[in-house]
């Protein structure tokens, strides 16, 4: 019971609040006059305001409002009927109107602007861009270099005002004037139908931008020629042949880019579409793969896919192995086949791969063993415990050439 | 009387900081919890009220976690700094524990030297041991330390009715909560419970002459006289439970908690998985499992069968998935969430009093004499060293497990990742550690950059990780296809993450960063790899945050502490009674209780050996198991397997030692072949599963298929081998392979190309990097683009070229909308792309659209992710249109292009084709990229193949592929209406920069060939470089 009447009490005394009732009060407005009569001023010039007032003096505060901000200032001097205030550094670096409003006790008492006028005679700074940073060589492209000469406080300089452009290709060192509009200026710096670097700058005032540049990359690529090259034209499998192409340049004579993707396609007696990849330096392309293991005719184009392309060349591989011996022991279960011998007679390199599918006397396929070459020859031993005793039908394949036999193999 | 000083307590606090105190520098760092809470209490230094955390899972909060030891941790790493804290919280625990034991098992006994006992049998506890030195669950074993405090005092209380008790269990209950909320929740129905039940019998038994005039209706009376001192606890301890921690359960209800449930060892069943069972049931047992019997027996007593009831249910509990039972009993949403081993724990510290006082008896009491008398002092001399020794194996061998078998990788040195982080803005964008283990919450406790992944899985909010049953991306290979699956999609848009930095301490993960477009930057003095994308935005600068009421923040700040200082205050007074012995105290009714021990049971010992025997006859029969699976050689099926494993660890003299001796394979010509051999199944790959088929199996041969699975951070590689296996000697052996003799064409050539280098900044500045020192975006275009449907699913297919002069890295972005203009679905081209492109190289591409990226519900999600088999998913609207946004920057890296087609042929196999390598850099992954043209030369359908070998320099590798069926393929939409190049349309661009495309040489690259939907066909080549030189 005494818990309940507890927590009444409580939450009554929570209901009675501090807060007192505001009277009304009647709320008088001083008499400001504004003292300073300068209106108009320079950036970075120090501003102060005064004004003259009849009463409440010390209850002025002054808002100030430009593109730097808003803020209240309180009065740095107060002198019987007079009020001073000092505006910021941050507020008059800052060229364009600034407007201030007197305020007492939240009502606006006074209210006016001034000018502050950008800082021209002072050093003039240079802002510049200039992109994009690469173009291409020809008549359309362009990078455009665009200037805003600022004062020392950045404040844009008038519209109007003068800016020499200058811009250096090769021997060609090229100015020419132009004026700010709407605070900056800017100009269009053509590509040149030569590959290179266009370096521009600009000047305002006696003060020099930096250097900036744009690279003129090449156009695209115009058809080429190539070639092909190898140590033989021999199909051993084991030789690189080397594909070359002429200086590829764009339609102005500019050799193209470095790294420039070139694809050679390679189409072989059996409709079959080959490739190997180069990149240009200095425009020439080099491209490798290896020489088939079979007698072969290739047709080889080289292409920049969607700009260039190269007359076709032919490269034909005469076999290298015209024939191999294979030789049957051990009831038939050890091969011996080579030795290969190329196109001097001598042994071939290492790795040449050698097929034997087995297929049984009905000719279903049984299993396939694959090997290589060492020491021009090589060697398959077919286990009695994978293969029992029976017939066989062994078709034998390496360098292109095929060999059937038809074997009883018996014994270990 | 005076009392003595417990020299055995003293010695248990001697020997115990010595031992675990000097172990912890050495095991701590390395446990799987302990940097967790490191990292967590370094958020309680830097923003002790700020619940919000937003280094982990793009943001989550800190009171889903109970604060007190972070807390403890962050304001003691003010002295010396966070590891000191660390140490210095784990001490307390340790003391904790020890004098926690003491007091638990004096309560329980009432022998002060059985509890001396308790207190040294408490420090070579292997459940302790592994709690502390494996897992490095501080909060648990503080709390649990705390909980065994408090036991006494709530014994005390519902006992006597003296407030003074009242407040001493309440403070510190409170302290209990706010340091871990499972041990207080739990240990409420498995210690306080039966604690009071034993209560209310001491009481009943002072009301009766002995335990055998102890009715029931005693009891039950007792009960009712003492129901307001429990009911006053019970409530008092719930209002804690809630008040205390009261943001968690706050957070608890606002953020439910999403994600599935995550596989945890001890939810296993142990005779399967053998290594759970060893970790979850062994360990912790460790020699209690021979006195199982004697537990039962004792906590079957009328004194102790509240506890007996408790600890049977426990010890049921623990056993995890071996039996159904725990599943029943729990239901299945608490048995996925719970992981189990916590009942093992308390089980067997619950066992603790018991297994003291069974060691008194033992050690000088009259089990002694009862074995001396039957079997003599030799046998209970040996008896005794068996069970100690066996203790000390025990300890000895938990305490080694994590440096014999790391759980975690070698120590990383932080403070260059640090370091990177912190210059040059890299904290601008999130990161993600690969391979760090549970190292990477150290890493984040050090840096205030932030990161995707996160160590604290409860807390995730993204999608991608709350539907995925992995820890942390970090280690997702471990989680097979689904966790690779989840780190790919963080791989393919890191983007939505602003993620840009990678560290790979694995180089399993490089292929995967590789083909999704990511670039090495460079190698820290730590051996850490650093990856980046290009083209991703950094982080904002406002960044969502989910706030919680002032007053939680509060609660959360002051409540945790204060209840120490309150639990300090209140028992201080008691402490010094205690250690300075200055008053004397009255003795506590419980102490009265203590029994005489003067005749152990025969039976009792008698069964304990023939349940030892059992015990022992599992064990070595587990043994033999383990023997005859791993002897190598034993079979045709075990030297397969042997040999696999030796592959798959790369222990390569170990697969030698399997080879047929007679083929005379020289040790060190063997390892010259398998060091040649490099590719993404030789270097990249785990062995997921291998399926042995043993045929035509004669006395001494056989021959085996071997189907093998293989992980790779790619996709899942199915491989059939084929072996000749033979027997020598009674040993099996494999006959190897024949290797290619193969040799390249030249022994010295040259090759020139053309390299780039970017400066990136070339001002050293903090400030935004200069206008002048920023590239021009390398401009594309988009030659063709589509929309396809194919057997069921959506994807964007195309081709664009870099039509710049410089090398572009390509990033390209599909947006999917119906007819109404309402978007579907967006996602990246992943790896069915060349991401690099020297100038006017072209590449097709394909964009799938892949669940998670744009599924905020649950269900359309695929349950499993497999990158093999896509799972489409179901739109609930048509895509007929799409957006392509794509963009370049310039490239310097992985632009090799020197891998050529040498060889095509059409078979019946499909595709036997060969690729050689020209250049100068050995080619580690080959990727064909096939795309498929109609009869007017229009692109049909893109696919992809990684070669699984390597092709090395100037040499051969053959593949094979099968060509597809594209029947069923639909063009849905066919336009480049809507395609942009770096933010510019496509046309404007096709128009200035390639007004006179030769549209023909498209077709003249491609082969002709007649397959089912389609005319020709084409292969492009992408090449990842393991080891660029």
């Amino acid at each position: 019971m005494y818990l309940r009447l507890f927590i009444i009490l409580c939450l009554f005394l929570i209901g009675c609040s501090s807060k007192k009732e505001k009277t009304q009060k009647k709320h008088v407005l001083p008499k400001v006059v504004l003292e300073t009569k300068q209106k108009n001023y320079v950036a970075g010039d120090s501003i102060s305001l005064t004004f003259k007032a009849d009463s409440g003096t010390e209850r002025l505060i002054l808002q100030v409002k430009n593109a730097y901000g808003n803020t209240l200032l309180t009065p740095e001097l107060i002198n019987d009927n007079s009020v001073q205030f000092l505006i910021p550094k941050n507020y008059t670096r800052l060229a364009g109107p600034c407007r201030w409003i007197l305020l007492h006790e939240g009502e606006t008492a006074s209210k006016g602007k001034i000018n502050i006028a950008t800082n021209a005679p002072m050093a003039t700074h240079i802002e510049s861009y200039f992109g994009p940073r690469s173009i291409t060589a020809g008549y359309i492209d362009y990078s455009m270099l665009t200037v805003s000469p600022t004062d020392i406080y950045d404040n844009p300089l008038d519209d109007g005002t003068e800016v020499t452009v200058k811009y250096q290709f090769e021997e060609n060192i090229s100015d020419l004037k132009i004026t700010t509009q709407s605070f900056f200026s800017w100009y269009n710096v053509r590509s040149t139908t030569k590959s290179g670097r266009i370096l521009v700058t600009s000047e305002c005032n006696g003060t020099t931008s930096k250097e900036l540049a744009t690279i003129v990359f090449p156009s695209n690529a115009t058809d080429f020629s190539i070639n092909a090259k190898s140590a033989h034209n021999y199909a051993d499998g084991n030789q690189i042949i080397t594909f070359t192409s002429d200086i590829i340049k764009d339609e102005f004579g500019n050799t193209v880019s470095n790294g420039t993707l070139v694809t050679f396609i390679i189409k072989n007696e059996k409709d079959s579409y080959l490739y190997t990849i180069g990149t240009t330096l200095n425009g020439i392309v080099e491209a490798r793969t290896l020489h088939p293991d079979k007698a072969s005719k290739w047709e080889i184009q080289g292409f920049v896919t969607g700009a260039a392309e190269s007359n076709i060349i032919e490269f034909d591989f005469n076999a290298a192995i015209k024939d191999y011996p294979v030789h049957f022991s051990q009831g038939n279960r050890n091969i011996d086949i080579g030795p290969f011998e190329s196109f001097m007679k001598q042994l071939i390199p290492d790795g040449l791969l050698i097929k034997l599918d087995i297929y049984d006397a009905k000719g279903n396929f049984i299993q396939t063993n694959k090997t290589t070459t060492k020491n021009g020859s090589c060697n398959i031993f077919l286990g009695a415990h994978y293969l029992p005793e029976g017939d066989y039908i062994l078709k034998l394949e390496a360098a292109g050439i095929k060999k059937e036999f038809t074997k009883n193999i018996h014994g270990n | 009387m005076k009392k003595k000083t417990n020299t055995l307590l003293i010695l248990a606090l001697i020997v115990g900081l010595a031992f675990h105190g000097s172990a912890i520098f050495f095991t701590l760092e390395y446990t799987y919890d302990a940097l967790i809470h490191l990292f967590f209490a370094d958020h309680y230094a830097s923003s002790w009220f700020d619940p919000w955390e937003y280094r982990w899972y793009t943001g989550f909060t800190v009171q889903s976690y109970p604060p007190l030891v972070h807390q403890l941790i962050g304001i003691l790493s003010y002295i010396g700094g966070l590891k000191f804290g660390m140490y210095t919280v784990g001490l307390i625990a340790i003391v904790l524990f020890i004098t926690g034991a003491y007091r638990y098992t004096l309560l329980m006994t009432g022998s002060r030297r059985i509890a001396g006992y308790g207190a040294v049998l408490a420090v070579f506890s292997s459940t302790f041991v592994e709690t502390l030195h494996i897992f490095g669950q501080l909060p648990s074993v503080s709390a649990l330390s705390i909980l065994l405090h408090s036991m006494t005092e709530i014994y005390l209380w519902i006992k006597t009715g003296k407030t003074r008790y009242f407040i001493t269990s309440a403070s510190m209950l409170a302290v209990t909560v706010t340091s871990h909320h499972v041990t207080p929740l739990f240990g409420m129905v498995f210690f306080i419970a039966p604690l009071m039940g034993m209560t209310v019998m001491d009481a009943a038994r002072e009301k009766v002459d002995s335990y055998k005039k102890l009715s029931f209706k005693v009891f039950w009376s007792t009960t009712l006289q003492h129901f307001w001192r429990i009911a006053k606890f019970g409530f008092t301890a719930i209002f804690l439970l809630v008040f205390c921690i009261f943001p968690y359960w706050y957070n608890s209800k606002r953020n439910p908690i999403t994600q599935v449930a995550i596989p945890h060892g001890s939810r296993d069943n142990f005779l399967e998985i053998t290594s759970s069972g060893l970790v979850f049931f062994l360990i912790p047992w460790g020699v209690l499992l021979f006195i199982l019997p004697y537990f039962f027996y004792r906590y079957f007593s009328k004194r102790y069968l509240f506890f007996g009831l408790s600890f049977t249910l426990l010890t049921i509990l623990g056993t995890g998935g071996t039996t159904p039972v725990p599943l029943l009993m729990l239901g299945e949403t608490a048995f996925n969430i719970l992981t189990l081993d916590r009942f093992t724990l308390w089980a067997t510290i619950m066992a603790l009093p018991i297994f003291a006082e069974f060691a008194y008896r033992m050690v000088e009491g009259d089990l002694k004499t009862l074995i001396q008398s039957k079997f003599g002092g030799v046998y209970h001399r040996v008896l005794g060293g068996l069970i100690a020794g066996g203790m000390l194996f025990m300890v000895l061998f938990t305490m080694t497990l994590g440096y014999f078998r790391p759980s975690q990788p070698a120590q990383i040195k932080m403070l260059p990742i640090v370091n990177f982080l912190g210059a040059d803005s890299h904290d601008s964008w999130r990161y993600l550690p690969l391979g760090f283990g549970d190292q990477m919450a150290w890493l984040s406790a050090q840096t205030k950059a932030m990161t995707v992944d996160g160590n604290y899985h409860s807390a995730r909010r993204l999608p991608e990780l709350t539907t995925r049953a992995i820890e942390r991306i970090e280690n997702s290979k471990f989680r097979g296809v689904e966790g690779i699956g989840s780190l790919q999609q963080f791989l393919t848009v890191p983007e939505k993450y602003n993620l840009k930095y990678i560290f790979s301490n694995d180089k399993f993960y490089d292929p995967i960063l590789y083909y999704c477009g990511w670039q090495r930057l460079q190698q820290l003095e730590n051996g850490i790899m650093v990856w980046e994308k290009l083209n991703v935005a950094p982080i904002p600068q406002i960044m969502p945050k989910q706030d919680v009421p002032t007053i939680m923040k509060i609660m959360w700040g002051i409540i945790p502490i204060s209840t120490v200082l309150i639990a300090i205050f209140v028992n201080i007074q008691m402490i010094w009674v205690r250690l300075l012995k200055s008053r004397k105290t009255e003795v506590h009714s419980f102490m009265k209780l203590e029994l005489p021990y003067n005749k152990f049971p025969a039976k009792l010992l008698t069964i304990s050996h023939w349940w030892s025997l059992i015990v022992l006859l599992c064990i070595g029969y587990g043994m033999y198991l383990f023997y005859i699976k791993n002897v190598e050689q034993i079979s045709p099926n075990n030297v397969v397997e042997s040999y696999y494993d030796a592959l798959d660890f790369k222990e390569f003299s170990r697969a030698h030692s399997y080879l047929d001796p007679e083929q005379n394979i020289d040790i060190a010509q063997y390892m010259l072949e398998v060091s040649v051999t490099d590719g993404i199944l030789s270097s990249y790959a785990k062995l997921d599963s291998l399926n042995i088929n043993i045929y035509d199996v004669t006395e001494n041969s056989a021959k085996a298929k071997v189907a093998t699975m293989w992980i790779t951070p790619l996709e899942n590689v199915f491989n059939d081998d084929y072996h000749e296996l033979v027997k020598r000697k009674n040993k099996w052996y494999i006959k190897s392979s024949k290797v290619d003799n193969d040799i390249p064409p030249d022994q010295l050539f040259t090759a020139n190309g053309t390299t780039f280098y970017n400066h990136g900044r070339r001002k050293i500045t903090t400030q935004e990097t200069y206008h002048e020192d920023v590239l021009k975006q390398p401009v594309l275009e988009i030659l063709t683009a589509k929309l396809v449907q194919y057997k069921g699913q959506y994807s964007i297919i195309g081709e664009l070229q870099n039509v710049d002069d410089t090398p572009a890295d390509i990033v390209i972005k599909a947006t999917l909308y119906n007819d109404r203009n309402k978007e579907l679905a967006n996602y990246n081209a992943k790896h069915q792309i060349k991401h690099k492109l020297m100038p006017k190289e072209t590449t097709t591409f394909k964009i799938n659209f892949e669940g998670i990226a744009w599924s905020s519900t649950k269900d359309t999600i695929p349950p499993t992710f497999n990158p093999d088999e896509f799972t489409p998913v179901s739109f609930e609207e048509q895509p007929t249109k799409f957006n392509l946004q794509s963009a370049g920057n310039t490239a310097n890296t992985d632009l090799y292009k020197h891998l050529a087609l040498q060889d095509l042929e059409y078979t019946e196999q499909g595709f036997n084709g060969v690729l050689f390598n020209s250049g100068v850099q050995e080619v580690t992954i080959p990727q064909l990229i096939i795309s498929y043209y109609d009869k007017d030369h229009e692109l049909l359908w893109v696919d992809h193949k990684f070669v699984t070998s390597g092709v090395r320099i100037q040499r051969k590798q053959f593949f094979n592929y099968k060509p597809l069926d594209l029947d069923s393929l639909r063009i849905v939409n066919s336009s480049l209406k809507n395609c942009f190049v770096n933010g510019l349309p496509n046309a404007a661009i096709a128009e200035k920069i390639f007004p006179n495309r030769k549209t023909i040489h498209g077709p003249k690259q491609s082969q002709p060939f007649k397959g089912k939907g389609y005319e020709y066909i084409k292969f492009e080549l992408n090449s990842y470089i393991g080891n660029p030189k």
